[in-house]
């Protein structure tokens, strides 16, 4: 039994079902069978060749020392490409929803005829504003592994 | 139905693309000035190019038309009813005196970013007294922030200089958080980020309150990180710690828009989610029909006048001096911000709204010039930073000496000023709050607070000008060169006489922009 939409202030939607959530116990269930059988498949020694090296016993094998200060000093241009990274990143973060709901099939006309060549621009005036910002991260250097 | 089919909505939505041409052209400016000094920017092709930006959106501002006479609730998230125009003149006045002001801090090799991140503050000052909507309110207010992050690195690589940087974005990276959670609050309890739909629909559960107690504690929750929130803007006690370590370590120029432009985007942004300075109103939700949130701002403008003018008395640095000096006229306007949103007013003719806005111009006027001579005195090889720097300079500098003391007069809030108008209007619209709510005479009770504080205030500003007039110079006469600060700072002391002379157009202006929200 599915029980009455209610009336939110974003206008009417389906009531709390719990059985509508069932994919999410249904993940979770994968999460831990994933989890067990990469705990069981390490431990098969067929699976499972055994070559203990020194690097290949500590925690985390191709990262950091675990063990010694923390406060060891980073280059700058990690900080630098780790920001530009983000930007980039965020900008797809931004690209995915606009492209999915501008255009999307059954969509309000109303709407995408009001919105559609306007948002468009407003895209358009983003990516710009980013590409400045690369150009200016170009010029000043950043890329220039030294 | 969903409210995006709704015509009138996407009407509103389309519309209000025009309503932000100003600020989109001063962004563009600022961004037109990253290209270039991704190549070679000299010092004075950046100013020009930015003030060019400035006017160029002051153009656009008279031009483009602002509905005048339309008072239905807007949907969109950009409203320029109310506040907004007014606002919107004061950033843009504001971004011309800072690239003047700039000469002085751009002295490095970054003269195009300094004033392309100054252009993106103005425009997210303009754009806090605009936005209808807690989303876009809330990224106004960081445009303004963000730049502010950069300028206070820029100018100055001292150890100084990068301890005020990391304490202001610190603090106000906080400060936005807690802001944050006080959105989310108002938008719970709402069911919309629509500032208009938030204030009507706290005021219609007002009367209520004591019927349900589920809608108004949290109400009050909310209110209360607003304000603490926009508190650090502000700097107003006890959000203040952060004001004089920044300004003492802070570029001249940069400090003088630390103390301006956040005022200017707290208070108006306070005051909006309060309830007032929009032509549409939807009631008051924190009125004095009861006593809490009232008795809060009412403490905090009591505690934070005080202490302020309290600490500017033991000051010997002068940004510090002026630091504590901004704190406690952010205690005056917030009795501005008091009287308009708890109190609502008997008549049209004094609201605190508009004696908070004329208070803001003002205060802007005086601080900024003040902060102009400081920046037009220092140079490379003069550092101005305590008050005996400032030995005899009506004798060496007769002409900033007479700018600042204009400014210190209007400070103090001598007749003939900016000052002694803006705090008349203020101290006036709380002492003329009916007593008969549950404030009882609260309000009568700050205003004497507040008078005996401009007294006290006197004090240190009368002490500058001893020292500016009455003392030998130190050191022989240093002839220094007009410049553009110096060209800020007199207009600036200019602006305050004729502020103080003739008000009234500029409280007519502060009325339109204020209209009286009707009692519920």
């Amino acid at each position: 039994m599915v029980p009455d939409p209610v009336l939110t202030p974003a206008g009417l939607e389906p009531a709390f079902d719990l059985q509508a959530y069932y994919p999410a116990l249904v993940y979770a269930g994968v999460v831990f069978a994933l989890a067990g059988a990469t705990l069981f498949a390490t431990h098969l020694p067929i699976l499972k060749p055994w070559k203990p090296t020194r690097v290949k016993t500590m925690p985390y094998e191709s990262g950091v020392d675990p063990i010694g200060s923390s406060r060891m000093q980073f280059d700058v241009k990690f900080y630098l490409i780790a920001i530009l990274f983000l930007v980039f990143d965020v900008e797809l973060l931004f690209l995915y929803p606009w492209a999915v709901i501008a255009y999307a099939d059954g969509g309000d006309p109303t709407w995408r005829a009001a919105f559609g060549p306007l948002v468009f621009v407003e895209i358009l005036i983003f990516l710009a504003t980013l590409g400045i910002a690369y150009v200016y991260a170009w010029r000043k250097g950043v890329f220039q592994w030294r | 139905m969903t409210p995006l089919s709704n015509q009138a909505f996407v009407d509103h939505l389309t519309a209000s693309v025009q309503f932000v041409l100003p600020e989109v052209a001063l962004v563009g400016v600022a961004c037109l000035l990253f290209l270039v000094a991704a190549l070679r920017c000299s010092r004075p092709l950046a100013m020009v190019v930015a003030l060019l930006g400035v006017v160029g959106a002051g153009v656009i501002a008279a031009l483009v038309p602002e509905p005048v006479g339309r008072f239905e609730p807007s949907l969109a998230p950009i409203d320029p009813t109310g506040a907004a125009s007014f606002v919107r003149w004061l950033a843009l006045v504001a971004a011309a005196v800072y690239v003047l002001l700039g000469w002085a801090d751009t002295r490095t090799d970054t003269p195009a970013e300094y004033h392309a991140c100054l252009l993106v503050a103005a425009a997210g000052v303009s754009l806090v007294g605009r936005a209808n909507d807690l989303v876009s309110l809330f990224l106004a207010l960081e445009m303004l922030s963000i730049p502010t992050y950069v300028l206070l690195y820029l100018p100055s690589r001292t150890r100084a200089g990068q301890e005020s940087a990391m304490k202001y974005f610190l603090l106000s990276v906080l400060s936005s958080a807690v802001l944050l959670f006080g959105f989310s609050y108002l938008y719970g309890l709402a069911g919309s980020t629509n500032l208009h739909v938030v204030v009507s629909s706290l005021a219609a559960a007002a009367p209520h309150k004591d019927l349900d107690p589920a809608v108004s504690p949290l109400a009050a929750v909310a209110m209360v990180l607003v304000i603490a929130g926009l508190g650090f803007r502000v700097a107003a006690v006890p959000f203040h710690f952060y004001a004089p370590d920044v300004y003492e370590g802070g570029p001249t120029g940069v400090v003088a828009q630390l103390a301006f432009l956040p005022k200017v985007a707290g208070f108006v942004a306070l005051a909006r989610l309060l309830g007032v300075m929009s032509a549409h109103g939807g009631g008051l939700p924190y009125d004095t029909a009861h006593t809490l949130i009232p008795l809060t701002l009412w403490v905090v403008a009591v505690v934070t006048m005080s202490f302020g003018n309290l600490l500017a008395l033991l000051q010997d640095n002068l940004k510090r001096l002026f630091a504590y000096s901004g704190i406690a006229h952010g205690g005056y306007m917030l009795i501005g911000v008091l009287v308009a949103c708890t109190a609502p007013p008997a008549s049209a003719d004094q609201s605190g709204s508009d004696a908070l806005l004329f208070y803001l111009l003002a205060y802007g006027l005086m601080t900024v010039g003040a902060f102009a001579v400081l920046a037009h005195l220092s140079g490379p090889d003069r550092h101005v930073e305590t008050v005996d720097d400032l030995a005899g300079l009506g004798k060496t500098n007769p002409l900033a000496a007479a700018a600042l003391a204009v400014c210190l007069f209007s400070l103090i809030g001598l007749p003939l000023t900016a000052g002694f108008v803006g705090k008349l209007q203020l101290f006036l619209a709380a002492f003329q709050v009916p007593t008969d709510t549950k404030m009882k005479s609260l309000f009568q009770v700050l205003t004497v607070i507040a008078v005996v504080n401009a007294a006290v205030s006197a004090v240190y500003y009368l002490r500058i000008l001893g020292v500016l007039y009455l003392r030998a110079p130190f050191k022989p006469a240093q002839p220094t060169r007009t410049s553009p600060q110096l060209v800020a700072a007199v207009a600036c002391a200019a602006a305050t006489l004729v502020l103080g002379v003739y008000p009234q157009p500029f409280a007519e202006q502060t009325r339109k922009a204020a209209p009286v929200v009707a009692a519920r």
